[in-house]
């Protein structure tokens, strides 16, 4: 007992050993029992709005639930799994989505990485004062920027416009056309995203040795080649969990979608999934409809992140 | 120390968890709790009321909340389902249909006072599905010309004239091969600012079995004339939103718009001294243009318990009575919708008013079917088209009919 060593709490249990103990109660469970005391709190609201709605929107899924079932809904197994994928919209739905998340998370990355290896270079004076203003967009609240954004994107009157005509160009109607609109909605993301990345890069370059640089230089290897063999594949383990994370974001991204297109325009030509879901759901009550569309996003999610990480081999070492 | 720590957070579980569910302890007022969508000048005046009338008694203390519109009604449907949420709601009259069907408000008919309810005029007293529903303290929401005398002296009183207003007010002023200033602007995109274009030419909306009407000849004359107001007179700019159109008629880039009451006091006081006419006359049809009016009353929550209900009845009479009726149509210029204030001098306390009320006379009561969601829904994407030219006014409103079809089946047949 004397030579028992100290536990995790810095008392030593030759102190504890003395003491008297609680009949019917070890050390080590008088110590579970306290740590579940303190996380029981955090646990019991994790579960009220985290797990449960989960369970219920699983439950809901396979509901008829709508506007008049609202009390008394009754499960009806997969009709409404069927009635999500033989939707006409669907399809062209999720490619758009696909497509709004690649684009997106593509720019988010690639001007994030840039910035970031650009305000790491030795030669860039007022670093500080730069990484402020690259970070506003970030730290600016999204429906702000979504709906300042909109402004700008107006055909007659908008900052944009007035750039591209300042330039020589035509104007576009941005917000008018499914194609443009859909545009707007993707700049406006990407403006929202980048300094995000550009963060994370930031801090992934600021642990690659600079021997390593020094070295390459030394053998006459040019920047591009310093960036494709030592900074790409040295940023990779910070980066792609990163990606996931910004992907999870953009692919339910309602928020920039909804507020820049508003809700879907024109003619609902401009939805991702996660707003063709809250239209479903709250403008046309069609909740079991709904909650199983979000059940096949959370499985496209679900699928595409295990997916991601094992071919990216993330978690491994690049040493 | 473990001991007191363990019972604090168990303490703080626990509490967090308890709610009150039975009457309060001797001596502790009632509290009622209202949810309301009121727009900023009449959510003071509430918070206004409430404040006073919580001082001049102990009995009674009432709260309010401030939701918007759409927040407000699946916030509380969501509540109300599950036995919670607060006592009244206030919103519009169209709101009606939907919570009528999910059974989340109660009916009044047998609750309040028959005398009391006698007062009310026919607009004051929103129904669904033949049961009473909500008790309105104002009629409104109903869209009015809105115009800057010193840019535009006088209103157009026709269509025709409207039209014509292209001619004189949309101007370039800097040169430049743009206008910067155009006759008028409003949200032309948006179907319910597209109504009263659709009732001077003989159409609406729907059916009395709630069956869409779009894909009629009507509908297609109102499209193609906001088509021509752009395209052809150049009255009106070629994108507008909401919030577009309300900084250039506010900035005087613009003499008129047409906006509904939540907006007047926004443009006075942004300095603009706006005046108001009714939506002009069709002399094609010989019918005005109507915008649809909408009461906006107080509904009850049916998980009120009965020890509760005299308390929030009160509440409710007090809220939609004689005297707070006329406090408003004064303070506010809002228009009543109690026989003996809509009677009294009080009508004519202000220009305001006054203006307000005669677009009054000339709107449609907006419907309260709860298809009327779906309708505004399968309107919005086929106009949108139209107004940018990928589809034919004709192809519009047939789309429209199509989608409006479409929408009500998955919502109310699946």
């Amino acid at each position: 007992m004397l030579n028992a060593p100290n536990d995790a709490m810095g008392v030593e249990t030759a102190t504890l050993a003395s003491a008297p103990r609680r009949a019917g109660l070890s050390e080590a469970a008088r110590r579970r029992w306290f740590l579940a005391v303190l996380l029981g709190p955090t646990a019991v609201i994790v579960l009220a709005v985290v797990a449960f709605p989960f369970v219920y929107n699983v439950a809901i899924s396979f509901s008829n639930m709508n506007i008049y079932t609202l009390r008394d809904w009754e499960l009806i197994g997969l009709d409404q799994y069927g009635a999500v994928f033989r939707e006409p919209a669907f399809w062209s739905v999720f490619f758009k989505t696909i497509v709004w998340t690649v684009v997106c998370v593509a720019f988010h990355v690639g001007l994030g990485v840039l910035l970031a290896v650009l305000l790491h270079q030795s030669f860039i004076k007022g670093k500080s004062a730069w990484r402020v203003l690259l970070i506003i967009p970030w730290a600016v609240p999204q429906y702000i920027t979504a709906l300042t954004w909109r402004g700008e994107f107006n055909f007659e009157f908008g900052a944009v416009n007035l750039l591209i005509e300042g330039l020589g160009g035509s104007a576009v109607s941005w917000l008018s056309d499914p194609f443009t609109a859909f545009v707007a909605a993707i700049i406006t993301n990407v403006w929202l995203g980048f300094p995000f990345m550009m963060v994370i890069a930031l801090g992934g370059l600021q642990s690659i040795p600079r021997e390593l640089y020094e070295a390459a230089e030394v053998d006459g290897a040019s920047a591009w080649t310093q960036f494709r063999t030592i900074t790409a594949p040295l940023l990779k383990p910070v980066m792609i969990p990163a990606i996931t994370l910004g992907t999870i974001w953009t692919f339910n991204n309602i928020n920039v979608v909804w507020l820049v297109s508003n809700g879907g325009e024109p003619n609902d030509q401009t939805h991702i999934l996660v707003s063709y879901v809250y239209e479903a759901a709250f403008s046309m009550y069609r909740f079991g409809w709904a909650a199983a569309l979000s059940m096949v996003i959370f499985a496209v999610l679900f699928v595409f992140t295990q997916v991601f990480l094992n071919r990216t081999q993330a978690t491994e070492s690049v040493y | 120390m473990r001991l007191l720590v363990c019972a604090l957070f168990l303490a703080t579980a626990v509490g967090g968890c308890a709610g009150a569910s039975g009457p309060p302890p001797e001596g502790e007022p009632v509290v009622v709790r209202i949810w309301h969508q009121k727009d900023a000048a009449e959510r003071q005046f509430l918070d206004d009321w409430a404040a006073a009338y919580n001082a001049s008694q102990d009995t009674v203390v009432v709260e309010t909340l401030y939701k918007e519109t759409e927040e407000l009604r699946n916030h509380y449907v969501f509540a109300a389902i599950g036995g919670k949420g607060p006592d009244l709601i206030f919103g519009p009259a169209d709101n009606m249909g939907t919570l009528g069907i999910t059974e989340t408000i109660r009916p009044l008919d047998s609750l309040v006072d028959p005398d009391f309810l006698a007062g009310f005029s026919e607009d004051g007293r929103v129904t669904y599905d033949g049961k009473l529903y909500g008790l309105a303290d104002q009629i409104g929401n109903h869209l009015t010309f809105v115009y800057n005398p010193a840019l535009l002296p006088e209103p157009p009183e026709t269509l025709d004239e409207l039209a014509a207003l292209g001619r004189t007010l949309t101007r370039d002023t800097d040169g430049d091969g743009d206008a910067d200033q155009y006759a008028l602007v409003w949200n032309y995109t948006e179907p319910f600012f597209f109504i009263p274009f659709l009732t001077s030419f003989g159409g609406w909306v729907m059916d009395d079995a709630g069956n869409p009407t779009l894909d009629t000849p009507e509908t297609v004359a109102a499209i193609q004339y906001v088509l021509d107001l752009r395209d052809r007179y150049g009255v009106i700019p070629r994108e507008a939103d909401y919030e577009t159109a309300k900084a250039l008629f506010r900035d005087d880039y613009a003499a008129a718009t047409i906006d509904g009451p939540w907006s007047w006091g926004g443009y006075q006081d942004a300095g603009v001294d706006v005046q108001l006419a009714p939506l002009p006359l069709n002399e094609q049809t010989g019918l005005r243009a109507q915008p649809m009016a909408a009461a906006k009353a107080y509904s009850l929550n049916p998980a009120v318990p009965d020890w509760k209900l005299p308390a929030v009845l009160g509440v409710l009479q007090l809220l939609t009575g004689d005297a707070i009726q006329a406090q408003m149509a004064r303070e506010l210029a809002t228009i009543p919708v109690r026989t003996a204030v809509r009677q009294s001098d009080v009508m004519t306390s202000s220009e305001t008013l006054t203006q307000s009320l005669a677009q009054i006379e000339y709107s449609r009561p907006m419907p309260t079917a709860p298809q009327m969601r779906q309708i505004w829904d399968a309107m919005r994407g086929p106009y949108q088209l139209v107004m940018n030219g990928q589809v034919s006014a004709e192809e519009g409103a047939r789309l429209m009919q199509e989608q409006a079809e479409k929408r009500i089946a998955d919502t109310f047949l699946n």
